[in-house]
């Protein structure tokens, strides 16, 4: 088979996708390990490769004894045409094994839209794609993790187990009990049992939806014994003494992050309204300084990265961000390495950032004020001012910089155009700010992106309903209008994927059979332009009878059973439904950082607590709406 | 600063990176192996390597051929074996030399290459004719086609630039040893010969099929 892979590699565009052997990848005895995971990447290599959480369970696994973790990612078209041409399994990177071989594959959901890939690496590894029809085989425990696992509901039918929340504990745990089962010769049936009884492991088989006629969810119920009502996802208490992997597989072929990662923070208690990741990382943990430069030191000299990215949800709000970066600056900058901050707040501190770890101010600076207008910066509780937005793009200009990117969001909650004629007057008002500051006046630029709103579960706007598409286009029509002149430039994203991705979203599990028949259609890598084809997927719904409208549009009530209910965060429903009451109100609500806790419930749900490496910390409230 | 030449071996999974992500694997392993590399001067720094004739993605090369300059003199043996303990798998360094400052550069001074080519049984589309190479070398003109940058196609003779054409093996496929130009003057490719070749014995090839190993530089 080797001889054959060889064969298909020459065949198409990047070989270097699949063919492995990157510095820091790890190829041990297949026969003397007891238990084989892959982890599944459902999106090409060099966006998987980007992926911290992938660096982290990759070192965690490999460093067992008894386990070992391949990697394998979804075969771009080419080398699809290629496997199916010549009946070829799927393979994993390292040991060249086809996926049916390992005991446990491992999938991780980033986006909705990688979906259909997930069917279509299962079906390249000639494993059924519903959990049903594998129950009787002897076929591996299909496992997925990540952020759509709050609402998994959608592809429920495809997945053995899935694991809510952070991972790092659960991985180990599922290996264990894998290892457990074996020992004492359980089957399937047995082990879907034992890890149900586990904290965050969410079986889905072991529930029963029932529907009300108006199309809502009636009842989630578990059948079986231990098997929770209410699975709570996974939280790992101590980030600072939590597993960092510092020998991170270097990409052979260039990634869409090439670059060290350093976590230096899990978390973001901003509270924006609309923001899915600011609930299922809460609470915030930071780490210490003192810890980071180690990982820091070790990670660059075993990698030969010549870049270091602070990563986070939101590096500038780290509470020793400043120190940190002039620590890295100072022990590797004279080595060649520079140092990059992937989010900027919006504010003159953060400038004052990048402008430290910049010496050439050859790319633009990017900042996100969501909404174009202070009501609505309100309704989303997004803390950013105009002025706030001014020092920043006054700070930039004086530094140096002369292109600054926007970012916006459309479709928002309580939207009127007069929101969108306040993203267009932010922007003139920006440029005319950058032609007072900027000497080389050609070069000023200001450009103005603008996504669209998508509902999301677990946030205060989960009940809120998606513009439809008419809609969305008519603003950014109207956007396009507003934002022309010399020196602004406007992008805007496909509205069509925002739909797609707020029925799946939002979606309960009567979707499966539209996803896979959209797979059947030829939907693949959904995520990406080039191949995204609503064409498909209408289809899909059509023939299914699903009405995908009704998940994009439709506006939940406070009190129905919402098709993720069974599944926590670990913040209380009654606080979101207390935030989106605020949101309507336009009151904001503080950032649990600053030392007040508006109680969100998940302290004490989730018995953790927020840490900050300046030393405070805040005192949870008891789950109580005030 | 000194400059020195690595003879290296590009082999096994590392024959799918690209020449531009070579750049960066070697810089990387560089970096991991403590031997700092000069960088160009200017806005978009770069190290300073500078390699004989980039290897195309999937073809072997046994002794390819990279200049480099670092920031401060290392023994030839240990620059061979740091770098050695750090290069992923496939990568290997053979040899180092010292280059005088004012030496042209390796691809300057390139004149050719050895490769051997093979072809499993399944995918030779027919029996070769007896004597076929002998007369396919005895061709006054062996012409191709080859697209330019901007999209033309233009017609070459590669007759001067196959120096030699010989067959190795035909136990289990075809096996080929070819000496071809390469470099500014004449640059011929070993896929194109052999396309040249079983069009003239009246078959047609898969380049795909092609198993390439660059032997040799010279
Ligand atoms: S319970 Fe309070 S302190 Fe804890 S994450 Fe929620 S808001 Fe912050």
């Amino acid at each position: 088979m080797e001889k054959q892979l060889d064969k298909i590699l020459r065949r198409v565009q990047k070989p270097g996708r699949y063919s492995g052997g990157e510095w820091n990848a790890v190829r041990k005895d297949w026969q003397s390990t007891d238990v084989k995971m892959a982890f599944a990447f459902p999106d090409v290599y060099e966006v998987g490769m980007s992926h911290l959480g992938l660096q982290i369970l990759y070192g965690m696994v490999n460093d067992r004894e008894d386990a070992l973790l391949e990697r394998v990612f979804a075969p771009w078209p080419d080398m699809e045409e290629q496997l199916r041409n010549t009946g070829l399994p799927l393979t994993s990177l390292e040991s060249r094994r086809p996926l049916r071989d390992f005991d446990i594959i491992g999938f991780t959901l980033q986006y909705e839209l990688s979906f259909t890939n997930i069917l279509n690496m299962l079906d390249l590894a000639g494993i059924p794609l519903r959990s049903a029809d594998r129950a009787g085989g002897d076929y591996p425990l299909v496992v997925a993790g990540g952020p759509c696992a709050f609402n998994p509901e959608p592809i429920a039918d495809f997945i053995d187990v899935f694991v809510i929340g952070e991972g790092e504990e659960a991985v180990n745990e599922l290996l264990d009990a894998y290892l457990s089962a074996r020992r004492s010769g359980e089957g399937r049936r047995d082990l879907l049992l034992r890890l149900a009884g586990c904290d965050g492991f969410y079986v889905p088989s072991l529930y029963r939806v029932e529907y009300n006629e108006q199309g809502t969810v009636h009842m989630v119920t578990p059948v079986g014994k231990n098997v929770p009502a209410l699975v709570r996802k996974r939280v790992v208490a101590d980030m600072d003494a939590a597993y960092f992997p510092t020998r991170m597989v270097v990409p052979a072929i260039e990634s869409v992050h090439d670059r060290a990662m350093l976590e230096v923070q899990r978390g973001c208690t901003r509270g924006c309204r609309f923001c899915q990741a600011g609930v299922i990382y809460r609470p915030v943990r930071e780490k210490e300084p003192q810890t980071l430069l180690r990982h820091a030191g070790e990670l660059l000299c075993s990698t030969g990265w010549g870049e270091i990215s602070l990563t986070s949800l939101s590096t500038s709000d780290y509470s020793r961000v400043a120190p940190l970066v002039s620590e890295l600056i100072k022990q590797h900058g004279p080595a060649g390495v520079n140092v990059s901050l992937p989010s900027l707040r919006v504010d003159a501190f953060s400038v004052g950032l990048a402008r430290e770890v910049q010496k050439v101010r050859r790319s633009s600076l990017t900042f996100a004020p969501e909404a174009g207008t202070q009501r609505l910066r309100d309704v989303i509780n997004k803390g950013v001012t105009e002025d706030n937005l001014m020092e920043a793009v006054e700070a930039a200009f004086t530094a140096g910089w002369h292109s600054i990117k926007l970012y916006f969001m459309i479709g928002l909650p309580t939207e009127t155009d007069e929101d969108l004629h306040g993203i267009a007057n932010l922007a003139r008002r920006v440029l005319n700010k950058g032609h007072a500051l900027v000497r080389a006046k050609g070069r000023l630029k200001v450009t103005v992106s603008v996504s669209s709103f998508v509902p999301k579960s677990h946030t205060a706007f989960q009940w809120e309903p998606q513009n439809t598409m008419a809609e969305l286009k008519r603003k950014q029509a109207l956007l396009r209008d507003l934002l022309r002149g010399r020196g602004l430039v406007f992008k805007w994203h496909d509205p069509q994927s925002s739909f797609l991705e707020a029925v799946l979203s939002r979606g309960d599990r009567r979707l499966a059979p539209a996803i896979e028949a959209a797979w059947q259609n030829g939907a693949r890598f959904d995520g990406w332009s080039e191949f995204f084809d609503l064409g498909k997927w209408q289809r899909a719904f059509e023939s299914t009878g699903v009405d995908p409208r009704w998940y994009a549009y439709h506006r939940y009530e406070y009190n129905d059973t919402l098709p993720w209910d069974h599944i926590s965060a670990g913040v209380s429903k009654k606080y979101l439904v207390r935030e989106h009451r605020r949101s309507m109100e336009g009151a904001i609500t503080p950032d649990c950082r600053n030392g007040r806790c508006p109680g969100c419930g998940l302290c004490t749900t989730l018995a953790t607590k927020p840490y900050l490496a300046g030393g405070e910390t805040v005192a949870p409230l008891p789950d109580t709406v005030q | 600063m000194p400059r020195y030449r690595i003879q290296y071996s590009k082999r096994g999974s590392s024959c799918y990176i690209s020449h531009l992500d070579l750049v960066r694997t070697l810089e990387r392993a560089f970096r991991r192996a403590g031997l700092p590399i000069a960088f160009s001067e200017g806005f978009n720094p770069h190290p300073r390597f500078s390699f004989a004739a980039p290897l195309p993605v999937g073809v072997e090369g046994l002794a390819e051929v990279l200049e480099v300059e670092l920031q401060e003199p290392v023994e030839h043996k240990d620059l061979a074996q740091r770098l050695n303990g750090t290069l992923p798998p496939g990568l290997a360094v053979l040899e180092v030399t010292s280059v005088p400052d004012n030496a042209p550069a390796p691809m300057a001074t390139l004149t050719g290459a050895g490769y051997v080519v093979h072809i499993d049984a399944d995918d030779l589309p027919g029996p070769l004719p007896e004597g076929a190479v002998q007369d396919f070398l005895d061709q006054e003109r062996i012409e191709v086609t080859r697209k330019s940058k901007d999209g033309k196609e233009k017609i070459r003779d590669i007759r001067p630039g196959i120096l030699k054409m010989e067959v190795l093996s035909q136990v289990s496929g075809l096996t080929v040893q070819l000496e071809l130009k390469t470099g500014s003057t004449m640059n011929v490719r070993p896929e194109e010969v052999m396309e040249a070749f079983f069009r003239f014995t009246g078959m047609t090839l898969d380049k795909a099929d092609l198993e390439i190993v660059r032997t040799r530089l010279f």
